[in-house]
């Protein structure tokens, strides 16, 4: 398995999600760098990397810039997955899914007809 | 001028009457793969069709004789006949430009969807690296949400996707269903059956066979993946999985018929009896298959080796020669 590429990005979201009020670069570098060691110019990009894909957002605080998620981590796995699952032009191409879109009496349907055929292989076998 | 002609009835012939045919042999579904190879073949057919009569046109019908000094001095006259044939030039040129139209056209439309097909990747693995964790058992990725899902990213990142409804929904062997479906998908690339599709139908918007071809192409491939998921668990454990999928998962109201939904059908596929394609029809159908593809080019050669048995200069042709 390949594992995605951006891990930074996604510690930094992480601990930006999980906060939920906005901090400064320094203090998500204090935190990343429980871990391992990193320089301030490499989290400041990372973050700045962030905000312009939409993800973060930032305000002057004082002299320094603080930033704050965009979006809730639910917020933004909801959209995402409304994007996969609408399956548009691009995403259908692409990604192949177990499930194409069923009505809702047709999944009624398909239950009654699995139903039924489960019920036929258990009576059949004792 | 004869061989254009007849690849082009040919063409009407395989367009009209070919999808209504596949489509009533109903036996393809119980071999997927018999079935997406002869959805291949009508769509490679009709193309290799309409290409060889624009070819046919360019190219005056050359007779073959053994004897290489006749063959080229016949190719010269028949070629000088047809420029010098008034109208001729013209006919040539229509024909080249059409043969060469329609091989730019179908390499275009697979380069911009291999194009869409790689940024749409990207951005699928970009985002999964922020809010996707790999399972620790499976190999897969789990998102967090409500709805069921599952989905793969082929390619050369090759990921495995669950949502967390979906891990909830299943028992242990139906994901593993899921999971075997997902690695067929992956394994047989199918995705490049429906990408090559996928540029045939964007090549020619309004030539319905090829959206026709590209439904039932979507559909084989699924059940494809669904035998191959069978015969790590059994029928009955895939159909559970996708009624229970289908029953978690949430169906966003503009995505509606996008996909020609093919699960129903799925689902009464497998918990049918399960009755494999016999050696007989797997031969008729093999060799059937090769009829359709050796029919275009049959057809274009017809009048080049019928013309081969005549004499290839009458006498009195041959003191005009160059």
């Amino acid at each position: 398995m390949v594992r995605p590429l951006g891990t930074l990005e996604q510690l930094v979201m992480d601990r930006m999600w999980s906060w939920g009020h906005p901090v400064a670069v320094r203090e998500v570098l204090e935190d990343l760098q429980r871990e391992r060691t990193l320089a301030y110019t490499t989290v400041m990009t990372v973050m700045d990397n962030l905000r312009r894909k939409g993800l973060l957002t930032r305000a002057k605080d004082g002299r320094a810039y603080v930033y704050r998620p965009a979006q809730t981590r639910e917020q933004h796995t909801a959209a995402f997955m409304g994007e996969v699952l609408a399956g548009g032009a691009d995403t259908s191409v692409t990604l192949l899914h177990f499930l194409d879109h069923i009505p809702p009496e047709e999944v009624a349907s398909l239950r009654l007809a699995l139903d039924t055929h489960l019920q036929g292989r258990t009576s059949t076998t004792p | 001028m004869i061989a254009p002609a007849v690849l082009m009835v040919l063409t009407v012939m395989l367009t009209v009457m070919g999808p209504a045919l596949l489509r009533r042999i109903s036996w393809l579904e119980r071999s997927p793969r018999i079935g997406i190879a002869a959805w291949q073949t009508l769509s490679v057919s009709i193309v290799l069709a309409v290409l060889l009569a624009g070819l046919s046109l360019a190219v005056p019908a050359i007779p073959w004789t053994i004897n290489l000094a006749d063959w080229i001095r016949t190719c010269a006259m028949a070629l000088l006949a047809q420029y010098s044939t008034p109208g001729g030039a013209v006919v040539s040129a229509t024909g080249a430009a059409a043969a060469g139209a329609i091989i730019v056209r179908v390499t275009y439309c697979l380069a911009v969807d291999r194009a869409v097909a790689a940024r749409t990747r990207r951005t699928q693995v970009n985002a999964l690296a922020l809010i996707a964790r790999p399972h620790l058992h499976y190999d897969a990725l789990v998102i967090d949400h409500a709805a069921a899902a599952a989905y793969c990213l082929p390619g050369r990142v090759r990921q495995i996707v669950l949502t967390s409804a979906a891990l909830s929904a299943l028992d242990h062997n139906q994901l593993l269903a899921v999971l075997a479906h997902e690695r067929a998908h992956l394994r047989g690339r199918h995705d490049l059956i429906l990408a090559a599709a996928d540029a045939l139908q964007h090549a020619f918007p309004r030539v319905t066979i090829f959206r026709t071809a590209r439904r039932e192409l979507g559909r084989l491939v699924e059940m494809l993946a669904d035998d191959s998921a069978a015969r790590h668990s059994d029928r009955t454990t895939v159909a559970t999985a996708l009624v229970r999928l289908a029953e978690h998962g949430l169906t966003p109201a503009a995505a509606l018929g996008a996909g020609g939904e093919s699960a129903p059908s799925r689902v009464r596929r497998l918990i049918s009896p399960f009755r494999p394609l016999g050696a007989g029809r797997s031969t008729v159908a093999v060799l059937a298959m090769g009829l359709l593809v050796a029919s275009p080019i049959f057809l274009a050669m017809a009048p080049a080796s019928a013309a081969g048995t005549m004499d290839p200069c009458p006498k009195d042709t041959q003191s005009m020669t160059m």
